[in-house]
């Protein structure tokens, strides 16, 4: 057995990518560029006036999203990947884009726009943590989920009642101590013990967390980082589970 | 050569000086202790500020390690289910987890520590009170009294009892950034403030510098061999914040604070722990004139042990290594003891190192574990035979 495995950061700074032909779907003389750098640097209170400005100026709120949010956080995202940024700057380009998301939010919501899937987030039982799985979500929510976050010190029987409710794709069960990490096997066993084991695939993260660990204790996936729990989130809606009835 | 009193093993490993075998330093928290202490017949495992060493100097350690800090106490104490207990920083602990707990399910809980295997789950005790959220609580906040007798006469009696023989480490963890974000603030605010307020984060680590300078020259004067400042700036990949930062909001702090230590007692011996993976600082700590820095927990750029050692290792004394997170609790016993030969030829080979897991032993540790782990430190740990000759 080794020790906690290492992946290396990226190399590389990385770059603001911006989306092919934005100037198509605003309206003539329009600028994303200042809330792209809102985003980056974590301004919550300019990203809120500029996306109510787009609002007002009618712009697609798919649009805000992905040409006016989507830019700034993407290009921090990358960056706290690549440990060319850290916890204290992440936090603010998250909170900028929490702002920004809960002016567009409703209106998606108005146009029956329909959520990637439906992930149901929480802490495990015993564990009170929750920085990281924050973070997740915030991500999860920016990549299309629609993300019930439970908060910490979960307990299995809410994890499931939950899970039914919210007829739930994937479920997140996030850990920080070693002592509290047993309690993600615990929730999988109760999953299991409930009937519902393939009707939901199940994602792990949490420092003491491996792919080992996710192994071991039956879990669909493990979660490296943010990045990576996204990206696994999205890989896993393509795999086949047994329909809540 | 010669065996060596505990006290001068530590000290000469502190300078990098040839030692007979690689001192240890086991630390536990109360759960793991008491179920060792039964075993060797020893009714008094108290933890915390009632620290009794008598434990951890049957398994080996060659020093004692005295807690006063912002954390001394909170996780070593009792706190029934839905009570809060202050502090004297006035921060507010409580206990996690449990939340729905059923009957049947708080009887297999306790069943899980009277075993010989793993304790399944142990709530931990966490800050649920933040006294210092506002510039105005900043002016109004009363810091503790750096002379408080209470934390200072235990200091005294340890010295007289064990400083012939054994070597001796005051705490003061958590000192800085720790103190600020985990106890004094809370993470989120406190990360959110370096950017809102960052004068009320620079009032509280100014704050938490004055007085930890003041507690600590306290202690050299009783005497003590060691300040040990723990500060938590590592996560698990990486650092929680930017080493840039570090510079800037701990580094000169620190660098004060040792100052004064050294102008009580200029051979004062000083260790600066971080949990995580704090690699990227070492170099900042050895300008710093730490003397021992740990506690080299096995994840991001620490677990490249073999090159930090190359690298740093001439000039800093090394302490920890051993994984907790999955080897120790959850490792078989010859995965343990392939561990502890690995760290020993990483870290000891050429002196200047203290063997210790990278944390706490915790109570999800089995005894099987622990045994084998003192038992492999004591095969692969002397100096001349292998895996160090």
């Amino acid at each position: 057995m080794s020790n906690a495995e290492f992946i290396a950061p990226t190399n590389g700074n990385p770059v603001l990518i911006e989306p092919v032909d934005w100037q198509q779907r605003v309206p003539e003389g329009w600028e994303w560029q200042s809330l792209w750098e809102a985003v980056e640097v974590g301004n919550h209170i300019y990203t809120d006036e500029f996306v109510r400005k787009a609002i007002d100026a009618e712009i697609d709120p798919r649009v805000i999203l992905d040409d006016g949010l989507f830019p700034g956080f993407n290009l921090q995202g990358d960056r706290f990947s690549a440990q060319v940024i850290f916890i204290p700057e992440m936090l603010i380009t998250a909170r900028a884009m929490k702002a920004g998301l809960a002016l567009i939010r409703p209106l998606l919501a108005a146009m029956a726009e329909k959520p990637v899937g439906t992930f149901v987030m929480g802490t495990v039982l015993g564990d009170m943590h929750d920085i990281g799985q924050s973070i997740v979500t915030i991500m999860l929510e920016n990549a299309g989920f629609n993300v019930i976050n439970l908060g910490t010190d979960i307990h299995p029987d809410k994890f499931i009642e939950t899970a039914e409710k919210e007829k739930a794709d994937l479920v997140g069960f996030s850990a920080l101590l070693s002592t509290t990490v047993y309690y993600q096997k615990v929730t999988i066993d109760e999953f299991e013990k409930a009937g519902h084991r393939d009707k939901v695939k199940i994602l792990i993260g949490g420092a003491p967390t491996t792919q080992d660990w996710a192994d071991e204790c039956g879990a669909d996936g493990w979660g490296r980082d943010a990045v990576q729990a996204v990206k696994l989130a999205l890989e896993k809606m393509k795999e086949p589970r047994t329909a809540w009835n | 050569m010669k065996e060596l009193l505990p006290r001068e093993r530590f000290e000469r490993a502190v300078r990098r000086e040839p030692v007979d075998r690689v001192p240890v330093l086991y630390r536990m928290k109360s759960e793991a202790k008491q179920k060792l202490a039964r075993i060797y017949g020893i009714d008094d495992a108290s933890t915390g500020v009632k620290h009794n060493p008598e434990l951890e100097l049957r398994l080996g350690n060659d020093a004692i390690i005295y807690q006063i800090g912002i954390n001394a106490q909170f996780s070593h104490r009792p706190i029934p289910i839905g009570e809060t207990w202050s502090n004297h920083f006035h921060v507010g602990y409580g206990k996690s987890g449990l939340q729905g707990r059923t009957e049947d399910e708080e009887e297999e809980f306790r069943g899980t520590q009277d075993f010989w295997g793993p304790a399944k789950v142990v709530p931990e005790n966490f800050p649920n009170f933040h006294p210092i959220t506002s510039m105005e609580d900043l002016k109004n906040y009363k810091w503790p009294d750096p002379n408080d007798p209470e934390l200072l006469e235990p200091i005294k009696d340890l010295c007289a009892k064990y400083q012939q023989d054994y070597f001796i480490i005051v705490d003061l963890s958590s000192t800085l950034i720790e103190a600020a974000y985990a106890h004094l603030v809370g993470t989120q605010n406190f990360f959110l403030m370096l950017f809102d307020q960052p004068e009320l984060i620079h009032g509280v680590l100014d704050g938490l510098t004055d007085y930890y300078t003041e507690v600590g020259k306290n202690a050299i004067r009783l005497g003590v061999d060691m300040i040990r400042v723990g500060d938590d700036v590592g996560a698990q990949q990486s650092m929680m914040l930017s080493p840039e930062q570090w510079r800037e909001l701990a580094k000169p702090r620190f660098k004060h604070m040792f100052t004064e230590f050294r102008k009580e007692n200029s051979d004062l011996y000083i260790k600066l722990h971080s949990c995580g993976d704090y690699s990227p600082i070492i170099g900042d700590e050895i300008e710093l004139g730490v003397d021992l820095s740990g506690l080299m927990q096995p994840t991001g750029g620490n677990l490249d042990q073999v090159g930090i050692k190359k690298k740093y290792g001439s000039d800093i004394s090394l302490i920890g290594g051993l994984c907790v997170q999955r080897l120790l609790p959850r490792g078989q016993v010859e995965d343990v003891r392939k561990g502890v030969h690995d760290v020993i030829k990483n870290l000891g080979t050429g002196g200047g190192y203290i063997f210790s897991p990278a944390h706490y032993i915790l109570a999800d540790v089995p005894v099987q574990n622990i045994y084998t782990m003192i038992e492999a430190q004591r095969e692969f740990g002397v100096y001349g035979k292998y895996p160090l000759n």
